[in-house]
Formats: structure tokens, C-alpha cells, sequence
């Protein structure tokens, strides 16, 4: 690799270090506070070096691909190599913008083998993008599988030609490629199935095994059952055939038994994975109903070892609960009954993640955890959805609890500041003109800031990498898909009774006033029952991010000042005058600022005592 | 003094006077026709003695007695009353008033009361009848004219006091837009109808394209089935002529009130399906209409040595129906269907009745089947004469493969109908990765196919996202062609960045296809340019515009500065003509002149214009505008020397249309 790569590689590593989170145990708070602001700083400038030795280093040579020598070219791809390597995904985007430059020269200069295995690197590349989307609507993802599978799919397609490629490397890409593009959501657990049990024939085949004795065929036809074993966690009665049911069957039984064997070899307990799609299975084959199920589950999650920090402890602690969730959503009936275990489910989960040791892997565990929130049961007594989501928050992407914190405080006062002068600007909302009682009415306006300020941003723990450990400006890509959070938000907290009336706020918040620009298409603001608390929050959250937080991403950074004169000028545009003519008044803009500093301060103050 | 009126009735029987001459007798019938119905009166003394003599006699007396005045004075009273009918009323104690009437006279008298009043009767029934009907029209006009009025006076006033909060202004614009347009559509219904109504329509005759017609169909009528989340089908059948004869505004109109009432009457998420087909008129010699002429309601011509065939138009909708009794009055003016759920359906009930006038005049029929709650189903056949034929050749390889990437069957049947009868085969896939497979397969045997048809449905990916990657795949030079319903200029800019070349669109016509195919997959391809390529630069141009409505100037210059061209405005038609006269030769590329102006109208600056002594007097473009849309204010502006026609209120894709059509 060439130097700049090293030390770029080398940057990301300590901004992952920066981000990992210590203990508090030997600071003040003082100490933390300074220790915080030194490792935000450094991130920063860890960015910006970064930045300097992309822009010096890589793009001039992707600009001149064509003309590079075949040293840059096995330099590229080292690098590339790097920013995935290892368990850790460091940089997948800067990974796919490499694989699309290097697919281009491949296609220029008609390398097949070459191609074949770009095609093969930009599909993984595109389906660890992917990763980072699991839990979104299919139809908000689709352009990312459609990429990642239309990478695979043409690689496969030479699998036609396997004879006439004697080159045992790139046969081995053409199986995987092809194996691979059963990877990710489809349509219906069906289509999946068929495209698995596909591959399997293929794999199977003795005409290919016996052309390409080098290729490790038992682990790839082993990995594809596990793929379609996998495929049952999703499926639901409702969505399966009975003819995909016998399609899974198989693999469950041989992935089962093959677990089974090495669980006894080693003397060890039956994996977990495993034996929950033997259990699903066999409910999909009828051999007990919902109940048998979901003791069965129970009886798994029993007993997962709460000091087991390695996949199956997170997996058994985790993502079963998750799983158990879901099928509680599909059959609340089963709720109620059940309402005191999945308070200690997720009660257990929590002190799971507290419990973590913060040196471990963070991203796996985050990656786990990712899986609760779409799924999550509010149950009486137990933790509120809107806890949970604060707990991650504050847990994995600290820097975004500090942000929701100050615009939650910042909101606020605002909202105090406009009621003392108009009682009746929040009467867009039935519950907010409903109260009669003027102190009441005022308590419930700064409540419902407050929360909206802590939940408007929620829907980024689903892109925690991209925002946490990003060690660069985003590209378009990037960008685009950040756009999703306000989607994810609005989900989320829709989906739960306690949290459905900050949806709005999670969707509109980056919408224009006049609605020329901004995000999501879904979002109109005309038709929305809060529009004021949107904008006030759109509006905060925007300055609070030119001022401090989104500097790493967007490579905005503006003043305090800066911002509310940058605000000022986008009024009847971006924000609305209503609000804009208050930040005019340089009283209110200097309690403003105030509050943005205290309630940054106030923030780590929180996550100081939470560690 | 005051008479009492004692009558006493006397009928005189007996011979009468008798010595009559001849004449006399001819004269006397003859002014006793003239009397016919009139009475006479006598007045007669009556002495103490009781003889009685004739003191007056009035003309008609005299008629109905067959007596002079001055015989009648001589006569006795009684005899020369013998035969009529006399009313006696005693004028004073000696003088009497004696009525004179005839039998018939009586009795016609008598009948002609009963008449009159039955004719009084039948005059008052047609009077409230009529009288209702204005009522009815006059309420349904005013409350379907008032509704949009409100909405305007409404939007208006909260656009004002919002007048800070642009996105509230624009709602409220948004607001005005759809109800000047629904009060547009009334009025101009109004029209129509009382055209109509007093034989005055006129039908059109000229070469139009049907896929043209039916793409502007989709374009008015699919925003408003998305809109209701209603899955709308257009298909196109058998096509023997895309070229034909007719007039394809009124054509238009029939289309798009029948699709337009589906989509008004159907439910959200309802299904619509429109199809459009055609065949042979059954007889040779078989009709089709002229415009122009209008007897019995129809208007025939023979179109000897043209292709005669018959349009077939069916509409079919899974929305509300229509009650039996309603059937019987759908194409009676004013009548809609009225229940609850529609009630907020706007419409002014013109619409099938104009449609049916239309059908009718064009020699056509219309028939409809409908079931409450279950739907409803139109069909329209009208006759219609093929164009003078404008084919062009495509200059594609013969035997060459289409691929074509969609999972919509009735799609893949019609375009492998039309590329086989052109010598092409078709190879179909119903996915992205299916497409991509069978592509790096052909590149790698190198037998390319022609060019890819992206179609609008796959079974796994967006086409666009398909687009992407085979622009990758295939490189830059292969065709790649989005054949879809949606609407290229809401998708353009995605599509060309995804690599798409161009655009067929649906409903698909065999034309469209083969010419975009044969444009970047033939052999004489031109690569550049897909439809609505680039903008152009006006800048360098001058238009005047006559208008003397101020807010009419604003708009139209609004619209007209935005294209970048250069605007003068005269107040009437006097000064547009002093502009005119006062400019550089040639420094006017197109003159946009109102119809109505003070001083000196449109009409007659135009005749000016153009007998103007200078060289470009003859060729400056006049367009007509006008919200006088017939076809005789057509024809009337085109006498005064106009060569275009620009309906009022303006539209800018109008205008943009004219400046592109004169100024490239």
C-alpha cells in the first residue's frame, strides 16, 4: 500500500477508538467533559486528514484509472481490501467507490477475469451497504439489493462458460457471486427459496465439482444451506408455501445435525441459531402451534448466557427476543399473558449491553441490537419504547444523544419564548387547543418540545456507522441514503401508541418551509397536524448541526451567530418566517445560544452519569 | 243612472223578413262570416202603447239581420230579429238594448272559452315545465358554478391574509388553479350544450394521429387515476389506420368524459379499462362523417377510394354504477347520479350528453351497461376514414433480436405482434437479473440484441436500477428504450442518468415503437437527443403582445419573459398596429393579439397588419388569443389573416408550444 493509504487505514482504526467509549471511572466529570471535546476535536481533525489524503492521494488516481500501472491497480485493490478487512466493515463506501473504478477499467480493457471478480468484490461491497439498511421497508432498500444482486447476477451468468475458464480464482467467484445473490430481502421468502435451492442444485452438480476439484464444495454447499436454513428466521406461515417449507426443511435438518455433531464433539451445548430455525420448522410443519413455539423460544432465551459476549451470547440475549417480538406482534393475543417476561427480556437485554465490555465489538453488538427496535412490545410496568431508543442512543452513538439533547433543550426555550407571546401558536394541534387551563396548556407545549427534540433524530440509529464512525465527507451515495432516517424515525415511533405523536417530527424535520427541498417525499407539510413544532425543530436541529455536529459529514461549520444569520437569510425558504422574525431579536438569539450551551453541557452531564 | 241589468232571453222563431234580393242575400252571407262570432246591438223604443221601433243599429246588427241601419229603422223590431238569438236589457222605461247573436255565434262563443283554456292550459303546463327546467339549470348552475366561485373567493381571501407564507399562498394558488379549471370545463360544457341545442356545432375535418389522441388521453386522465390509487388500463387493440380523418378535439372530448366519469365514479383503488381498437366498416360505401353539414342530426360523406373502418372504443370501471332508472336519463342533460358517497363529485351532468350529441353527429353510436355497485361499461363506435398515408421506413436490420424486459404479458404480446411484423424477434425476461444474465451471456457469444425494451413492471428491481447497471454492462453505444406509461417528463432526468436512451410510451402504437427503435437501433441511428432534450435559448427574439386587460398582460408576459423571450405590449389593437408599423422590418417573430379591444380589435389590427406596404407585413406570425374557442372564431381570426390560434385562459405549455413550433 502506498503511504497515504496506510496512514488513511491507520485513521480510521482511532477514529473507531475515539468512538468506542471508555469507562468513567478515573474522570470527573470536568475531566470527561474535556476529554470528550479533545476526542471530537480529533476526530475532526482526523477527518480532515483524511479528506486531504483522499483528495491528493486515491481520486487523482481513480480519475486516471485507465493510465494506471499495474502497481497502482495491486495497490488499490490491497487497500480496498483493507477497509473491510478483518471483522470490522472500516469504510465500505470508499471500498465500492474502488471495486466500481477498478469494474471499469476491467470492462475497458475486456478482462473477463478481472471483471468477474470486481463484480464479485462490488457486490460484497454493495451488500455491506445493505447491512447497514437491515430493518427498513423492502421497498426503501431495493436499490441497494437490486445493486448488489445485478453485481452477482452478472458475474454468475459466466457460470455458462465455466468450462472455458480454467482459472480456479474466478471460478470460485462465479460460484460465489452466484450463491450471493440469494443474499439480502426478497419479495417473498419463496422467491428466496428458489433462488438458494437453485444454487444448491448447482453446487451439487458432480459435472462442475468434478471440473474444479481445488474449490472447497462441501463449504460452500454447507454455507448455502445455512443461507436458506437462515431464510425461515423471516419467513412467516402466511408468506410460505408449503412447497417452501419442504424447501427449507432440508437444510435446517442438515445444518441442525451437522451443529448437533460438533456441539457433542466439543461437549458443548446445541447452538442456539440452529436450533431456533429446527423449532420454526417444525411449527411451519404443524407440529405444535403458536404457544409450542414461543415456549420453545422462551426455553432457548432461558438459557443464553447473559456473560456471554461472543455471537451466540448475542444472539441468544438479543436477537431472539427480537425474533420472539416479532411473532408477538403478529399474535398480540399472546401478549398479555406473556407481559412480565418480555419485561425481563428486555430488561435482561439492557444490562446485557450495559454489560458489554466497551473494548469488545461494539459494531457486532450494534448490529445485533439494530434488530429491537422494529420489533419492540411496550408492555405495562416495563421499559418505554422511547427509554429503549434513548438507551441506544446514548450506548452507540453518543454524539447523536448530545445533539437530540441540545435541541431538545433549545426547543424548549423557544417554544417558551413564542408562548409568552402568542398562548395560541401551538393550536394546530387538537391536543394541544383541547386545554383549557393556560398552565397546563404550557406544560404540555414544553413536554411535547422536549420529547420531540429527543426522538426527532431516532431513526439514525439504524445508519449508527455513518454517522458515528464516518473518518470522511459522505459520498452522494451516503448522503442519499442518510435521507432514510427521517423515514426510519417516523416508523418507529408510529408504530408505538406512547411514541406515535413525535412521528411527525421524526419525518418532517428536514423538510422545507416552502417545501421546494428537503426530504422525505412523503412529508407535506400543509396536511401536518404539528407543523409548527416541525418547523421549530427542523429549524434548531438544522443550526445545531452547521454549528457543531454534522461538520464531519457534510463539512459545514458555521458559528453560532453564523448559523442564526445563515437561518435568517433562508427564511420563507428553508424556515418559517414566524420563527425566523424571533431569532431576529438578539435577546432571544443570545438566550438561545445559551441554551444550545447548557444543554450540550447538560447532555454529557447524562451520559456521564449513565456510564 | 244606473241600469239594472234584468236580460231576458227571447228566442224569435218564424220566417222573418223574406223579400230579400239576391245580392242582398250574397252580401248578407258574406258579412255574416264577417260578423261570425260578434254580436249586434239594437236599441229599441218601446212606447206606452207597447209598439216598438229601432232607434239605433249597429254594424253588425245590421250584418246579422240582413238589413241596412236605415231598413232596420223602418222595420219592425221583431221581424227583422226573426232567426237570431235576442238579449233584451231595458236601458230606461222606454228603451231597450237588444242583443243580437246568432245560434253559432253562441256556441262558439261558448266553445272557444274551453279551447282557450285548454290551449291556456297546455301553454301554462310547457310554460312551468320550461320554467322548471330553468330553475333546474339555473340551480345546478349556480351551485356547481358557486362551489368553484367560493374556492376561488375563498382560497383568495386566505392567500391574502397569508400572503407572507409562501407555502400557504401556494396551496391556496394550487386551490384556485383546479377550480378556475373545473369552472373553465362547466362553462365551456354550457357552451357546447347550447350549441348544441340551438345547431350550431360543427364538426372538424382534418388529419389527426391516434396514438397523439390517445397519449393525451393518458396524460389528462392517468394524474387523476394515480391520484385516486386506481389502476388504470389502456390497451390498445387491433389498429388497422393511425392516421385518420375526423376531428380529434371532439374526439378527445367524447374519450376523455367517458374515461374521466370512470375515474370520477370509481372508488379508490378501482380498476378502469379503457380499450381501443378498430375494424372494418361492414359495407363498402359505408359512411363516415363530414364536418360541416348537419341534417337529421347526422353528417354523412362518402369517402370514395379511403380506407373506412370503424373506431371501437370501450370503457369499463369497477365503481359505483348506475340504477336502471338512471340508465334511461344518462344522456338527458343535467342528470347525475345522486347518492351520498358521490355527492362531492363535481360535474355539471352536460357531459354524457354532450358525448352522446357527438357520437351521434360523427355517424356513431353509444351504448352503456351498468349495474349499481358493480360498474359500469361504455361503448363507442364511431366511423372513421383513414389519412393520407405518412409511413415511414425504419431502417432496422432485418431478423435482428429485441430484448425485451418486462413481466407484464399483455405488453410483451403487443410489442412481439408488432416487431414480428417487421421481421424481428423478441426474447423476453421477466427480471433484472434474468436480463443481466441473458446480456453478459450474449455479449460474451457476441450476438447483441438490437437494443433492450425496458418495460415498466420487473419481477425484482426498479427498470431504472436495471437501467444503471446494463448502461454499464452493455456500454454506451447500446439502445436502451423505456417503453412505459409514466410520464417521461416527471422520469426524464432519472432515466437519462440511469442510461436511458429514450422513451416509447404507452398506450403502445406500432408507430412510436418502430420509429424510436429504428431511430437508435437502426441503421441509420442518431444517438443524440431524447425527447425534450435541452433548452432553448429565446433570448434574441420579440414578441409583442396585444392585450388590454392588465392582469391579462401580466400573466401572459409572466409566462412569455420566463421563456426567455423579449415582450412589447401594446393596450389595443391601434397600438399594436402602430408597433408594428413603427418597427424595424422583421423585428417582430411572432405578434400574440386578443380578439376583444377597445379602440380597434384583434380582427381588425390583423387585417391592417397584413396590408401593411412592407416586406414582412405578410409573413409576422399573428396568433389569435382568444377564449373563443369554435370553430368559426377559428376561421373568422385565420380571415382576418391570423395563422394561429391560442385559447384563452392562457396555458404556458401552449405558448411554449407556439414559440417552439415559430422560433425552433
Amino acid at each position: 500500500m502506498q503511504l497515504y493509504q496506510q496512514e488513511y487505514i491507520a485513521n480510521l482504526k482511532e477514529i473507531v477508538m475515539l468512538t468506542t467509549g471508555e469507562r468513567r471511572e478515573k474522570l470527573s466529570f470536568e475531566a470527561y467533559l474535556e476529554q470528550s471535546d479533545r476526542k471530537r476535536r480529533r476526530g475532526e481533525e482526523l477527518v480532515k486528514r483524511n479528506m486531504k489524503l483522499l483528495r491528493e492521494g486515491l481520486f487523482p488516481v481513480l480519475d486516471h484509472i485507465y493510465a494506471a500501472d499495474e502497481t497502482e491497480i495491486s495497490e488499490l485493490r490491497e487497500f480496498a481490501g483493507e477497509l473491510t478487512g478483518g471483522k470490522e466493515d472500516l469504510d465500505g463506501g470508499l471500498y465500492c467507490q474502488i471495486h466500481k473504478a477498478l469494474l471499469s477499467l476491467a470492462r475497458m480493457r475486456k478482462d473477463r477475469k478481472e471483471m468477474i471478480r470486481e463484480l464479485y468484490c462490488l457486490g460484497m461491497g454493495y451488500y455491506g451497504l445493505y447491512n447497514k439498511l437491515v430493518g427498513l421497508e423492502r421497498k426503501e432498500i431495493q436499490k441497494y439489493t437490486s445493486q448488489m444482486r445485478l453485481c452477482f447476477a452478472e458475474a454468475a451468468a459466466y457460470l455458462k462458460y465455466f468450462d472455458e475458464i480454467e482459472d480456479t480464482e474466478t471460478r470460485g467467484f462465479i460460484l460465489r457471486s452466484r450463491a450471493n445473490m440469494s443474499l439480502g430481502q426478497f419479495n417473498t421468502p419463496g422467491e428466496k427459496i428458489r433462488m438458494v435451492k437453485r444454487t444448491l442444485e448447482i453446487l451439487q452438480d458432480k459435472g462442475f465439482q468434478e471440473k474444479e476439484p481445488g474449490l472447497p464444495w462441501d463449504r460452500y454447499i454447507f454455507l448455502t444451506h445455512q443461507q436458506m436454513a437462515a431464510s425461515i428466521s423471516y419467513g412467516r406461515e402466511s408468506t410460505m408455501t408449503s412447497r417452501d417449507v419442504e424447501d427449507v426443511m432440508e437444510s435446517v435438518y442438515i445444518v441442525y445435525q451437522r451443529r448437533f455433531e460438533e456441539a457433542a464433539q466439543r461437549k458443548q451445548k446445541m447452538l442456539l441459531r440452529p436450533s431456533f430455525s429446527y423449532y420454526v420448522i417444525e411449527y411451519f410443519c404443524g407440529m405444535f402451534g403458536i404457544d409450542g413455539l414461543l415456549a420453545r423460544m422462551e426455553t432457548l432465551m432461558d438459557g443464553a448466557d447473559a456473560a456471554d459476549f461472543s455471537e451466540e451470547g448475542m444472539y441468544g440475549i438479543i436477537s431472539l427476543p427480537a425474533f420472539y417480538s416479532q411473532y408477538l406482534n403478529d399474535y398480540p393475543d399472546k401478549i398479555p399473558g406473556r407481559a412480565e417476561y418480555v419485561r425481563n427480556l428486555y430488561r435482561r437485554a439492557m444490562e446485557y449491553v450495559e454489560a458489554f465490555p466497551r473494548e469488545e465489538e461494539s459494531e457486532k453488538l450494534f448490529l445485533y441490537l439494530r434488530q429491537l427496535p422494529s420489533t419492540f412490545v411496550e408492555v405495562e410496568g416495563g421499559i418505554l419504547y422511547k427509554q429503549f431508543l434513548l438507551k441506544i442512543l446514548m450506548r452507540f452513538a453518543p454524539e447523536i444523544y448530545v445533539h437530540s439533547k441540545v435541541v431538545a433543550d433549545a426547543a424548549v426555550v423557544f417554544c417558551r419564548l413564542i408562548i409568552d407571546e402568542e398562548p395560541d401558536f401551538f393550536d394546530d394541534m387538537d391536543s394541544i387547543r383541547e386545554i383549557g387551563e393556560p398552565l397546563e396548556k404550557r406544560q404540555a407545549i414544553l413536554d411535547y418540545a422536549r420529547e420531540c427534540g429527543m426522538l426527532h433524530d431516532v431513526g439514525k440509529i439504524n445508519f449508527m456507522n455513518l454517522y458515528s464512525q464516518t473518518a470522511r465527507q459522505w459520498f452522494e451515495e451516503e448522503y442519499e441514503m442518510a435521507h432514510l432516517h427521517t423515514n426510519v424515525g417516523a416508523a418507529w415511533l408510529g408504530e408505538r401508541e406512547s411514541t406515535s405523536m413525535y412521528a411527525p417530527v421524526a419525518l418532517g424535520h428536514h423538510c422545507w418551509y416552502d417545501g421546494s427541498h428537503g426530504y422525505p417525499e412523503t412529508y407535506h407539510r400543509l396536511e401536518c397536524p404539528c407543523r409548527q413544532m416541525v418547523d421549530i425543530i427542523g429549524m434548531l436541529d438544522w443550526i445545531n448541526n452547521v454549528v457543531d455536529t454534522a461538520t464531519m459529514y457534510t463539512g459545514v461549520e458555521k458559528s453560532f451567530r453564523e448559523a442564526v444569520d445563515a437561518a435568517i437569510d433562508l427564511e420563507r425558504r428553508r424556515f418559517s418566517p414566524l420563527l425566523t422574525a424571533r431569532l431576529r431579536d438578539k435577546a432571544i438569539a443570545e438566550q438561545m445560544e445559551k441554551a444550545f450551551a447548557e444543554g450540550r453541557r447538560e447532555a454529557y452531564r447524562l451520559l456521564y452519569e449513565s456510564m | 243612472m244606473v241600469f239594472g241589468y234584468q236580460v231576458r232571453h227571447l228566442k224569435v222563431t218564424g220566417n222573418g223578413v223574406r223579400n230579400m234580393e239576391n245580392v242582398e242575400n250574397r252580401e248578407h252571407k258574406a258579412k255574416k262570416e264577417f260578423a261570425c262570432g260578434k254580436m249586434g246591438y239594437l236599441v229599441v223604443e218601446r212606447q206606452p202603447d207597447g209598439q216598438t221601433h229601432i232607434q239605433y243599429a249597429d254594424s253588425i246588427a245590421c250584418e246579422l239581420s240582413g238589413y241596412s241601419a236605415e231598413r232596420l229603422r223602418s222595420a219592425e223590431p221583431e221581424e227583422a230579429v226573426k232567426g237570431l238569438e235576442v238579449s233584451m236589457v231595458p236601458l230606461d222605461d222606454g228603451h231597450e238594448l237588444w242583443i243580437l247573436d246568432t245560434a253559432d255565434n253562441r256556441r262558439l262563443r261558448i266553445a272557444e272559452p274551453e279551447h282557450m283554456n285548454a290551449a291556456l292550459e297546455e301553454a301554462l303546463r310547457a310554460a312551468e315545465a320550461a320554467n322548471l327546467a330553468k330553475s333546474s339549470f339555473l340551480s345546478n348552475m349556480s351551485h356547481d358554478i358557486r362551489t368553484p366561485m367560493n374556492a376561488i373567493i375563498g382560497m383568495t381571501s386566505i392567500g391574502l391574509t397569508h400572503i407572507d407564507e409562501k407555502p400557504r399562498v401556494q396551496d391556496c394558488l394550487m386551490k384556485i388553479k383546479t377550480a378556475s379549471a373545473h369552472l373553465m370545463s362547466l362553462v365551456n360544457d354550457v357552451l357546447d350544450m347550447s350549441r348544441i341545442d340551438s345547431g350550431r356545432l360543427t364538426l372538424n375535418e382534418e388529419p389527426f394521429s391516434l396514438p397523439d389522441l390517445v397519449h393525451d388521453i393518458a396524460v389528462i386522465i392517468r394524474p387523476q387515476a394515480v391520484q385516486k390509487k386506481q389502476k388504470l388500463w389502456l390497451e390498445i387493440g387491433h389498429i388497422l389506420e393511425e392516421n385518420l380523418m375526423g376531428d380529434p378535439l371532439r374526439l378527445r372530448q367524447i374519450l376523455v368524459n367517458i374515461v374521466g366519469n370512470a375515474v370520477k365514479y370509481t372508488p379508490e383503488g378501482g380498476e378502469i379499462r379503457v380499450r381501443l381498437g378498430q375494424h372494418l366498416a361492414a359495407e363498402e360505401g359505408s359512411t363516415v362523417p363530414e364536418a360541416g353539414t348537419q341534417e337529421s342530426g347526422k353528417e354523412e360523406k362518402n369517402f370514395p377510394g379511403t380506407r373506412r373502418m370503424v373506431l371501437d372504443f370501450i370503457c369499463e370501471d369497477n365503481g359505483i354504477g348506475m340504477s336502471q332508472e338512471f340508465l334511461k336519463k344518462i344522456f338527458i342533460p343535467f342528470e347525475r347520479v345522486r347518492n351520498t358517497t358521490i355527492s362531492k363529485i363535481e360535474g355539471t351532468g352536460l357531459g354524457m350528453a354532450i358525448v352522446k350529441n357527438l357520437v351521434e353527429r360523427m355517424g356513431g353510436e353509444i351504448t352503456v351497461e351498468s349495474r349499481e355497485g358493480e360498474g359500469s361499461r361504455f361503448q363507442v363506435e364511431i366511423p372513421v376514414a383513414a389519412a393520407e398515408q405518412n409511413r415511414k421506413d425504419t431502417a432496422l436490420p432485418a431478423g435482428g433480436i429485441v430484448l425485451m424486459a418486462e413481466c407484464r404479458d399483455d405488453r410483451v404480446a403487443q410489442v412481439t405482434g408488432y416487431l414480428e411484423e417487421e421481421g424481428f424477434r423478441l426474447v423476453r425476461t421477466r427480471s433484472g437479473l434474468e436480463t443481466v444474465t441473458r446480456l453478459t451471456e450474449a455479449q460474451y457469444e457476441n450476438h447483441m440484441p438490437c437494443a433492450l425494451l425496458l418495460g415498466q413492471e420487473l419481477e425484482d428491481m426498479s427498470a431504472l436500477e436495471l437501467a444503471s447497471h446494463v448502461r454499464q454492462l452493455a456500454g454506451r453505444a447500446f439502445p436502451i428504450l423505456l417503453v412505459s406509461e409514466e410520464d417521461w417528463a416527471q422520469i426524464e432526468y432519472r432515466a437519462v442518468r440511469a442510461g436511458v436512451n429514450a422513451f416509447v410510451p404507452c398506450p403502445l402504437f406500432r408507430s412510436r415503437l418502430m420509429e424510436t427503435l429504428s431511430a437508435y437501433a437502426g441503421s441509420g441511428r442518431q444517438q443524440e437527443g431524447t425527447p425534450g432534450d435541452g433548452d432553448t435559448d429565446y433570448g434574441s427574439h420579440h414578441v409583442l403582445l396585444a392585450e388590454d386587460i392588465a392582469l391579462n398582460q401580466e400573466i401572459a408576459m409572466e409566462i412569455l419573459s420566463a421563456m426567455g423571450v423579449q415582450v412589447e405590449v401594446a393596450d389595443d389593437g391601434k397600438e399594436a398596429l402602430e408597433k408594428f408599423t413603427s418597427s424595424p422590418e422583421g423585428y417582430y417573430d411572432i405578434i400574440f393579439m386578443d380578439i376583444q379591444m377597445p379602440v380597434m380589435d384583434g380582427y381588425e389590427a390583423a387585417r391592417r397588419i397584413r396590408q401593411l406596404p412592407r416586406n414582412d407585413a405578410e409573413s409576422v406570425w399573428i396568433v389569435a388569443m382568444t377564449a373563443n374557442a369554435f370553430v368559426e372564431d377559428i376561421r373568422r381570426s385565420r380571415d382576418a389573416g391570423m395563422n394561429e390560434h391560442c385559447s384563452k385562459p392562457v396555458d404556458p405549455e401552449r405558448l411554449q408550444e407556439i414559440l417552439r413550433g415559430r422560433l425552433g
